[in-house]
């Protein structure tokens, strides 16, 4: 809370955008979108044991309409990529992407394919990539974490 | 009559049997008859100079598998829907992938991919380099493109 100033008198001063932004990171709300062996390990950090809850991903929307973040996890196919870019469309503002695992990243181990997308960011504007085949949950909530940092403005890029 | 060119064990200990063209219906008819009742898979080879037709067939009451093998110098074999039902679309994905036409389907298009998308991606002189795109139109129909365009 470093942009926070509090005086003595129980009184808290901060600007509308800084209190936005923590507001934004702390409740992400990302969007139910598996599509390959990735979203095992997405299921599992939305889970108990791990639990992004405690970062204020609170619950997986089943609706792009209400939901700000989009992990897109596993293997993008280019039959899919124009799905992804209408679900991706039908979010609110403001929106975030983490591009969960290697396929997503690059093309993974079928970047000789003919059918994978090379990268999910030809398709969509990425914020966070977690590599990883897959990545652990410990990936992924850092992943997270991270996002949360840029939205606050935390980070240096 | 049926003519069996060549009858082998594979590593499996499936048998396998090597037929021409032509015998194929009545050859699976016979083995229908015998008890195989499931037409379990079917998928093709590229040998380059060939195509080449692969049926696995299983039977419930033997619970036991048999391979057959057929080879087609033109791209055509006769279809097995008239005999198992599941060929529909095993024989439609092997039209997708390889180009192999099934005379008698009644439904041959592709199974996968657009019916734009130009050549068939599992041959072997399929060119990786040329790279197709899959775009919606506003039917939310796909079609294959060369050019990226707008969604990408």
């Amino acid at each position: 809370m470093a942009f926070l100033k509090t005086g003595e008198t129980g009184i808290l001063t901060t600007t509308i955008d800084k209190a936005l932004e923590w507001g934004r990171s702390n409740s992400l709300w990302p969007l139910t979108f598996g599509l390959a062996c990735c979203a095992i390990e997405m299921m599992a950090v939305q889970g108990s044991h791990f639990d992004i809850s405690r970062f204020g991903s609170e619950i997986f929307r089943n609706s792009p309409r209400q939901s700000d973040l989009m992990i897109v996890s596993g293997t993008v196919t280019k039959k899919m990529a124009p799905r992804l870019k209408r679900l991706y469309d039908e979010m609110p503002y403001p929106k975030y992407v983490i591009a969960m695992g290697v396929c997503v990243i690059q093309g993974g181990p079928y970047v000789k394919g003919y059918s994978v997308v090379l990268g999910v960011d030809r398709v969509v504007p990425v914020d966070v990539f977690v590599p990883g085949c897959p990545p652990t949950p410990d990936a992924l909530t850092y992943g997270i974490m991270t996002l949360q940092k840029k939205i606050r403005g935390e980070t240096d890029r | 009559m049926v003519e069996i060119i060549e009858e082998k064990k594979g590593k499996d200990g499936r048998p396998i049997f090597v037929i021409k063209k032509s015998d194929l219906l009545e050859f699976m008819r016979q083995k229908k008859q015998e008890g195989f009742d499931h037409l379990s898979l079917i998928t093709g080879v590229d040998r380059k100079d060939y195509m080449e037709v692969v049926y696995h067939l299983y039977s419930f009451s033997k619970n036991q598998y048999i391979v057959v093998k057929v080879t087609t110098d033109n791209l055509t074999v006769p279809s097995l829907i008239s005999l198992w039902k599941s060929a529909d679309w095993e024989e439609r994905e092997q039209y997708d992938m390889l180009g192999i036409r099934f005379e008698g389907h009644p439904d041959l298009k592709r199974m996968f991919l657009p019916e734009s998308w130009v050549g068939h991606p599992l041959r072997k002189d399929y060119d990786l380099n040329n790279v197709q795109y899959i775009n919606m139109d506003e039917y939310g129909e796909d079609y294959a493109t060369f050019d990226p365009g707008d969604g990408w």
